[in-house]
C-alpha cells in the first residue's frame, strides 16, 4: 500500500464530517421537543395558544444554538425553559377547562334556580286560586247560609203571625161558644137553640154572625189540621127523627164554613144524635145543653214514614 | 519579560474577578413570580412545590454566577423564572380545580333539591 499525503487530507475530512453529524442531542432538547409534539397537538393548543407560542419561540432558540453550537449549556437551559413553558402552557389549560366548567356550572345553576323560582311561583299562584276558589265557594255558602236563615226567620215570623192571629180568633171564639182541649182535639161547642130553631136545620140569621167569627178562627189554622162538624140532639124522640135532624145541622154549619173559607176538602160533617150526651137528659136545661153543635180540630197528623 | 508576565497576570486577576450585571428588571421579575408562587400556596402542592424550590435554587445560583462574572447567569435565572411561573400555575390549577368540583357539587344539590 502506497502512503499517499492527499489520502490523508480527505480521511481526516471525512472522520471531521462524520464527528460533526455524530453530535448527539442533549436529553433536554430531545424532552422539550416531545413535550411540544405532545401539547401542539393536546388541550394547549385549543386552550391556551398564546403560552404554547411563547414555548415554542424558546424551543426554536434551542434548536437554533443546538444547528449553529451543538450541544451546548445555552442549549440546554433554552430547551429546560421551552420544557418549562410547554408544561405551563398544559397547567393553564387545565386551569381554564376547570375555569369553563365553574362557569357553566353557575350558568346552569342560574338556570336550574330560575327553573324552580318559576315552579315555585307557578305552585304559588295555584295555591292562591284554589284559595280564592275556596273562599268563594265558602262565601256563597255562607250566602246560602244567610238565605236559608232568612227563609227560616221569614217562615219563624210568618208563623208567629199566624198564631198570633189564631190566637185572637180563638180569644174572639171563646166570647161565643165553649172552646176546650181534649185528647181528640180542640173542641167548639155551639148551643144548639143559638143556631137552628127547634126541629129545624136551617141556620138562623143570628148564628151567621157567631159562624163568621168561627170560620175566621178555622182558617187560621194550619193547613194540616182537619176538622169534624158534629151534630148533637138531646133524647127526645126517635134516633130516626134525631138522626138525620142531627147530620143535616152539622152539614148546615159545615156548608156555611165552607162559603166563609174554610177548605172543604179538610172539614167533615156527621150526625150523632143523642148517642154522646154532655149531661143527662133529665132536667130541661140538661137537653138544651145536648142539642147543640161541636166543631173538633183535630191535632196535625204525623205523616208515617 | 518580568515585565510582561506581570501585565498578563494582572490582566488576568481583573478579567478573572470581574463580575457581570444581571438586569434589575428581571432578576426582579424572577423574585416577583416566586413571591407569588408561594402566597399561592404552591409549598403546599408537591409537584409545585418542587418547582418553586427549584426556582429558589437557581436564583441565588444565577447570583453567584453573576457574582464570578458569568454570563450564562441570565440564562439561570431564566431558567428560575420559567420554574417558578410553573409552581404559580400549577398552585392555581389546584386551586380552581377544587372550586370547579365545588361548583359542581353545589350545582347537583341545587338540581337535587326539592322546594315546598
Amino acid at each position: 500500500m502506497n502512503f499517499k499525503p492527499q489520502n490523508v487530507v480527505i480521511g481526516l475530512s471525512l472522520f471531521g464530517l462524520l464527528g460533526g453529524c455524530a453530535t448527539v442531542t442533549p436529553p433536554q432538547l430531545v424532552e422539550a421537543r416531545e413535550a411540544y409534539n405532545v401539547s401542539s397537538n393536546g388541550l394547549a393548543a385549543k386552550l391556551t395558544p398564546t403560552e404554547l407560542y411563547d414555548a415554542k419561540k424558546v424551543l426554536d432558540k434551542a434548536n437554533k444554538e443546538f444547528e449553529d453550537k451543538g450541544d451546548t449549556a445555552e442549549v440546554r437551559d433554552y430547551s429546560y425553559i421551552a420544557k418549562r413553558k410547554i408544561e405551563l402552557a398544559e397547567v393553564k389549560a387545565r386551569t381554564e377547562l376547570d375555569r369553563q366548567r365553574i362557569a357553566e356550572a353557575v350558568k346552569q345553576g342560574v338556570v336550574v334556580r330560575d327553573t324552580q323560582m318559576k315552579d315555585l311561583q307557578a305552585g304559588l299562584v295555584k295555591t292562591r286560586e284554589q284559595l280564592e276558589a275556596e273562599k268563594n265557594n265558602g262565601a256563597l255558602k255562607d250566602k246560602d247560609l244567610a238565605n236559608t236563615t232568612a227563609q227560616l226567620e221569614a217562615e219563624k215570623q210568618a208563623r208567629m203571625t199566624a198564631e198570633a192571629k189564631l190566637a185572637g180568633a180563638m180569644k174572639d171564639l171563646a166570647a161565643i161558644a165553649a172552646v176546650k182541649e181534649e185528647a181528640r182535639g180542640v173542641v167548639i161547642t155551639l148551643s144548639g137553640s143559638v143556631l137552628f130553631a127547634s126541629g129545624k136545620y136551617a141556620l138562623l140569621e143570628t148564628a151567621k154572625t157567631k159562624l163568621d167569627q168561627v170560620a175566621e178562627a178555622l182558617k187560621a189554622q194550619s193547613d194540616d189540621k182537619r176538622m169534624i162538624v158534629e151534630g148533637h140532639t138531646d133524647s127526645q124522640g126517635s134516633d130516626a127523627t134525631n138522626k138525620p135532624l142531627s147530620l143535616n145541622r152539622a152539614n148546615a154549619v159545615r156548608e156555611y164554613l165552607v162559603t166563609k173559607g174554610v177548605d172543604s176538602s179538610k172539614i167533615t160533617a156527621v150526625g150523632l144524635a143523642s148517642s154522646r150526651p154532655l149531661v143527662d137528659n133529665n132536667t130541661a136545661e140538661n137537653r138544651a145543653n145536648n142539642r147543640r153543635v161541636e166543631i173538633v180540630i183535630q191535632p196535625a197528623q204525623v205523616s208515617a214514614r | 519579560m518580568f515585565k510582561k508576565t506581570i501585565t498578563a497576570l494582572a490582566a488576568f486577576a481583573i478579567t478573572g474577578c470581574a463580575s457581570i450585571q444581571i438586569p434589575a428588571d428581571r432578576l426582579e421579575r424572577s423574585e416577583a413570580s416566586v413571591r407569588a408562587a408561594e402566597e399561592m400556596g404552591a409549598s403546599a402542592v408537591p409537584a409545585a412545590r418542587l418547582h418553586l424550590q427549584m426556582a429558589k435554587d437557581q436564583t441565588e445560583a444565577a447570583k453567584r454566577m453573576a457574582g464570578n462574572g458569568d454570563e450564562r447567569a441570565v440564562l439561570v435565572l431564566a431558567r428560575a423564572e420559567a420554574d417558578a411561573e410553573l409552581a404559580l400555575g400549577m398552585a392555581r390549577e389546584v386551586t380552581t380545580h377544587n372550586d370547579a368540583e365545588r361548583a359542581s357539587e353545589d350545582l347537583k344539590a341545587v338540581k337535587a333539591r326539592t322546594l315546598p
